[in-house]
């Protein structure tokens, strides 16, 4: 899905937890997410920190979407 | 460490008035083994069936299949820190009955559950049609949550194949076979010509009712570590997993785990076969670099020259078993990798979620996307209402005859990574 998208020119942002095999499949600009079953979240931290932890990751990605690359790109921070 | 692995053959299993093995048939006094499995307060209610090869029979959903044995000699007891206390197995004298199983079954605890047809086109693509099997069907306590009924079933499956293993324990069996592992450091000097062979055992481990045990030990909570091989063949690591049926690892698979039993008959003649190491398939990230990290690393401080890889499961985990097939390789040791497919109906996707050039020698147990149609059986054991929604299942897999249309994903067993089944597929 990552690869059609940008095949019509959009760049997209592959959030996932098992970034190599986002390598492998070719994208571009991957931003690293929690665990395979809660991504997006982690229920081991309570209300507030996880709202802060969702937002930091949203916040990471739009910064990713919007950064130029050369090559495949990890974004860590 | 040398275990003798005794067989007791069994040929037919019926109900008796005494749980007994006389003339290879194997007795069940049923009120006392459903009695003795109610003791778990989970269960509302226990009744066990008997299913024996060419009957039309179909079993769904399976959980677990589980071999019954019985310690005849040596330290530690059957499934140790599951049953028996956490003595170290794989030593002295064990008893097997050989030719039939528990399968456990009754309501699904989560959906990647398997089925078993004990006849038909079904009957082909798992190796439990042509056991002689006694199956638990355990129906839950209401609102008993599902980590709680995992583990019930689970036990109530080791309970089940310790109390009919017990009927050999005085026994003499048919057929011995031995299996040794000496120490390292004699093991090399013994057999200082043949290369050095160590086995990867990856054991599924992502929670979430995906879990294998290492006597008693959740596998996601521990490093790589090693393991005499016939400590595995001696029940050590049992399965707790309702990971898709065709792939997983029943408690059955690993205790005659064709990997380990083909690297002994090779040890000493083709290789020196110096032992195993397990690891896991957990779901963050930094797990799989540390474990894929310590396997390569305790690899290579056995000075091996090779390593057989298994995996355990699909998805995510293809890539721990790249990981380990990566490193290890950059170690300067070859390895093989054992594995499965999911390339879609027609085979034409890619068969793996991961990849890797240094994956250059792999062995599949074959396409689990594939699909079958299963006909209607005589008598159902379990319930088949599940099948629209266990993995391999889709909405209309039921059909109102009673047939099914399945992927091979849900037969349990089919595309097995240890290589336990016939599917396979050849480069040419």
């Amino acid at each position: 899905m990552v690869k059609e998208i940008e095949r019509a020119g959009i760049p997209v942002v592959h959030m996932c937890t098992v970034t190599p095999i986002s390598m492998t499949v070719g994208a571009n600009r991957i931003v690293p997410t929690i665990a395979i079953p809660h991504p997006l979240g982690n229920p081991n931290l309570d209300f507030e920190e996880e709202k802060s932890l969702r937002r930091k990751l949203v916040e990471r990605a739009l910064k990713a979407l919007t950064t130029e690359v050369e090559e495949q790109t990890i974004f860590e921070e | 460490m040398r275990l003798e692995l005794g067989y007791l053959f069994i040929e037919d299993v019926q109900f008796g008035e005494e749980t007994k093995l006389e003339n290879k048939t194997l007795y069940v006094n049923k009120d006392e083994l459903v009695n003795l499995i109610k003791e778990d307060e989970h269960f509302e209610k226990v009744d066990l069936e008997l299913a024996r090869p060419g009957e039309s029979i179909r079993i769904t959903p399976v959980k677990d299949v589980v071999e019954p044995r019985v310690k005849v000699e040596g330290p530690g007891g059957v499934f140790p820190g599951m049953i028996s206390k956490v003595d170290t197995v794989g030593s002295g004298k064990t008893n097997v009955l050989k030719g039939c199983a528990v399968v456990t079954a009754g309501k699904i605890v989560g959906f990647q559950e398997g089925i078993i047809d004990m006849t038909g086109p079904g009957a082909d693509y798992t190796p439990f049609s042509k056991l002689n099997n006694v199956v638990l069907v355990c129906e839950p306590k209401e609102g008993l949550k599902q980590h709680e009924h995992e583990r019930a079933l689970r036990m109530a499956g080791f309970k089940a194949a310790t109390y009919l293993g017990e009927v050999a324990k005085n026994l003499t069996p048919d057929e011995v076979e031995i299996f040794e592992t000496e120490p390292m450091l004699e093991s090399i000097n013994k057999y200082p010509e043949l290369p050095k062979v160590a086995y990867v055992q990856m054991l599924q481990s992502q929670g979430l009712l995906h879990d294998t045990y290492v006597y008693g030990v959740d596998a996601k909570e521990s490093l790589p570590t090693i393991i005499y091989p016939t400590e595995i063949m001696d029940g050590a690591i049992v399965s707790g997993n309702c990971v898709s049926a065709c792939d997983k690892n029943t408690t059955y698979h690993h205790l005659n785990n064709p990997v380990v039993k083909d690297l002994f008959a090779k040890h000493g003649k083709e290789l020196n076969f110096i032992g195993v190491i397990i690891t896991n398939e957990n779901v963050y990230l930094a797990d799989k670099e540390r474990s894929s990290n310590w396997t390569a690393k305790l690899a290579e401080f056995l000075g091996l020259d090779g390593v057989l890889v298994s995996q355990e499961g699909f998805g995510n985990p293809d890539t721990d078993l790249i990981m380990n097939c990566k490193k290890i390789e950059q170690k300067g040791i070859k390895t093989v990798i054992i594995t499965d497919e999911y390339a879609g109906r027609d085979g034409a996707s890619q068969s793996l979620a991961d990849a890797d050039p240094l994956a250059n020698a792999v062995v599949t147990g074959g396409n689990a996307n594939e699909v079958i149609t299963l006909p209607p059986m005589d008598k159902i054991i379990g319930d088949t209402s599940y099948v629209d929604t266990i993995a391999g299942g889709f909405d209309g897999s039921l059909k109102e005859d009673g047939s099914i249309v399945v992927e091979l994903q849900a037969i349990t067993g089919a595309t097995n990574e240890l290589g336990f089944n016939k599917l396979t597929a050849k480069g040419y």
